[in-house]
């Protein structure tokens, strides 16, 4: 220590760097030897001796027993098949594009689209959930997810099903509107990137239908506003507030970019 | 000590022995991760030192800009295991400044409270790592026993252990659930009676004492000079802390002491970091208390616009480990133009150099594991 040369003029440099000033580490007693607690040590060895040997054990007999975890701790994720609209939008938030639309049949034999998860690629990070428009997606408490070939890990719809699925397992963002709180009504709202609207630029469109077939809630209706120069209709898509979802399919799917997100905040 | 050692036998100049360059890594007991020590050796002497890192290096940066701002906030939770709240945090305070959106007053407590269990943990985890590099395992076992509470009121907070992915842009993910307000305080109580134990085992063990006295010892100027930073630096008598000095956030808000002290060895900074221990419960007591009295209806996020306007933020923080810094050009568009990380434990590895120089090879592991290294963050 003799080597410790202190350069006070530095302009961060404290002139209480000393252990009497520390408010915790104060109260040990150090110079153990000088003091009167020269018994300490051997006291304070007894002292935890006695104590870790009455204290239960800390361990778990992990596969037998197993460590209780709350409702919303994000294990895999589960899927409620029915429930699914097949939006694709956990498809689009997911950053390790663990997820992939297949064609899957449902109850009544008809062909939908509906979420397959690769759980060798999941981070685990719970955003198909919390971006799910109708909470179809939920995390569940289920962590044990070892398989012995990769083509085990591949969870289908059907199998992503997570039987006990309550409430706490659907993850409801709550987010606030900025002009809400400008407005005085600091009020929180369930999953709001659902009030945003995809909105035209009806000079670019072509009328192509392909936002009427690609949306999954059938919100998008083509109406026909006149005729062009060659006598054919004109049409253009018109949004349903009640029924959109905002997954944005639409506007990926637009050709020509004519339609974007209009963002509420 | 050991610097006299050197300046006998620079005068003598007798007993010539080959210098060797030990190599120590990539997989070594004391190399926390995978990096490689080269030391030259004058028989049990270090004379230099040269830090080789790089085997973690995954292209964290480019990654990032290709993806959009809402996915980078789990990514960023893998930059450092030990530290993701803070690094995620980072990243969308980031991000909201080149927004220009200020986080509601209860998420910034939320977020306090969060970073300092992460740095809790983090620490703890770092105590263990100095227990097994010297040799006593029972420091180990029980910073690990202290540290799974912490873990569970992560878990009971947002819902995963370790790579939380709990800030967002604009907030924090969910609001304190009622099992994380019933447990915060119970665990802050055991943590501070249970944390005179562990210090009991390492402050009179005379082993501990002896090889952490004297050893990696940095002066002042040094230290500024190397940009070491965090409480490597605060153990070197360099008083600086971002939480008080730049503060952001709710640390303003809230009364604390930055631990300081200038001896400038191993022993100064683990001091400084188990009073840091204590501090951050203080803080979280206080913390807890405001966000209580804000109520629970209050909002915590605010919606946040997907694309960020063309421009450049800065920001920075203090991680677990020193001074961590992001940099983020945006173009307007959904995803990021250049993400930049600064990452506290690069810069501290780089002066390994004059840490170890003087020491014996016995004492490297202890310099060295006083730096807490992380590579997740130093390689990127």
């Amino acid at each position: 220590m003799a080597n410790t040369k202190k350069v006070m003029d530095y302009k961060y440099t404290s002139e209480k760097g000393n252990v009497e000033n520390m408010p915790f580490l104060k109260r040990y007693p150090r110079n153990t030897a000088k003091t009167l607690w020269v018994m300490k040590p051997i006291v304070k060895v007894f002292q935890l001796l006695g104590k870790t040997t009455v204290h239960r054990p800390v361990c778990i007999l992990y596969p037998y027993e197993k460590m209780w975890v709350p409702d919303n701790y994000r294990g895999r994720p589960g899927l409620d098949f029915n429930m699914c609209l097949g939006c694709g939008m956990c498809v689009r938030m997911c950053p390790t594009t663990a997820i992939v639309l297949v064609d899957a049949p449902d109850d009544d034999g008809n062909i939908v689209k509906r979420p397959q998860i690769n759980m060798g690629r999941c981070a685990f990070c719970g955003y198909c959930a919390e971006y799910c428009p109708v909470d179809a997606m939920t995390v569940t408490p289920e962590f044990e997810l070892a398989e012995y070939t990769r083509e085990d890990l591949i969870y289908g719809p059907r199998r992503l099903a997570y039987e006990g699925t309550n409430d706490m397992m659907k993850v409801e963002l709550e987010e606030t509107l900025i002009s809400d709180v400008k407005n005085g009504n600091p009020e929180r709202r369930i999953k709001p990137f659902m009030i945003d609207r995809p909105e035209l630029d009806s000079s670019k469109c072509i009328s192509c239908r392909k936002c009427e077939k690609v949306c999954p809630v059938k919100a998008i209706k083509m109406v026909e506003h006149g005729t062009n120069a060659k006598g054919r209709p004109i049409l253009w898509p018109e949004i349903d507030d009640s029924k959109c979802v905002c997954c944005h399919n639409c506007v990926d799917d637009c050709p020509k970019s004519a339609l974007h997100i209009k963002e509420v905040l | 000590m050991a610097r006299d050692l050197m300046d006998i036998r620079a005068e003598t100049d007798e007993l010539t022995t080959d210098k060797m360059w030990v190599i120590m890594g990539p997989q070594h007991p004391f190399s926390h991760g995978l990096w490689t020590l080269k030391v030259e050796l004058d028989g049990e002497l270090v004379t230099d030192a040269e830090p080789i890192v790089g085997y973690l290096h995954r292209g964290w940066e480019k990654e990032c800009e290709n993806r959009s701002y809402a996915k980078i906030v789990p990514m960023a939770d893998r930059l450092c295991y030990a530290a993701s709240m803070t690094y995620s945090h980072l990243y969308c305070m980031t991000v909201e400044k080149a927004l220009g959106l200020e986080v509601p007053e209860k998420a910034q407590y939320i977020r306090v409270v969060a970073d300092e269990i992460c740095r809790i943990s983090s620490h703890l985890m770092w105590l263990a790592a100095v227990g097994t590099d010297l040799g006593n395992l029972t420091v180990f076992l029980w910073c690990m026993r202290e540290r799974e509470y912490w873990m569970d009121l992560f878990v009971r907070l947002c819902g995963a252990r370790m790579t939380t992915n709990y800030p967002r842009i604009g907030g924090v993910r969910n609001d304190i659930t009622e099992l994380f307000d019933r447990d915060v305080d119970r665990c802050v109580q055991h943590f501070e009676k249970a944390l005179w134990d562990i210090i009991a085992l390492i402050d009179d063990s005379s082993i501990f004492l002896s090889r952490m006295k004297g050893t990696g010892i940095l002066t002042c100027e040094q230290c500024v000079n190397l940009g070491i930073t965090g409480p490597a630096m605060r153990g070197n008598g360099v008083d600086f802390d971002i939480r008080r000095d730049d503060p952001y956030e709710a640390y303003d808000k809230i009364d604390f002491e930055v631990p300081v002290l200038n001896d400038g060895d191993s022993y100064s900074r683990y001091m400084v970091r188990v009073e840091e221990l204590f501090q951050s419960c203080k803080i979280i007591t206080r913390a807890m208390q405001k966000i209580r009295a804000i109520g629970k209806n209050a909002p915590y996020r605010y919606k946040a616009p997907t694309n960020v306007p063309a421009g450049t933020a800065m920001c920075r923080l203090e991680d677990p480990r020193g001074e961590s810094l992001m940099y983020l050009v945006a173009d307007g568009s959904g995803k990021p133009y250049r993400l930049k990380v600064r990452s506290p434990i690069f810069t501290n590895v780089s002066a390994s150099k004059p840490l170890v120089v003087g020491s014996r090879i016995a004492d490297v592991p202890v310099i060295m594991a006083m730096i807490d290294m992380c590579l997740g963050e130093t390689d990127r």
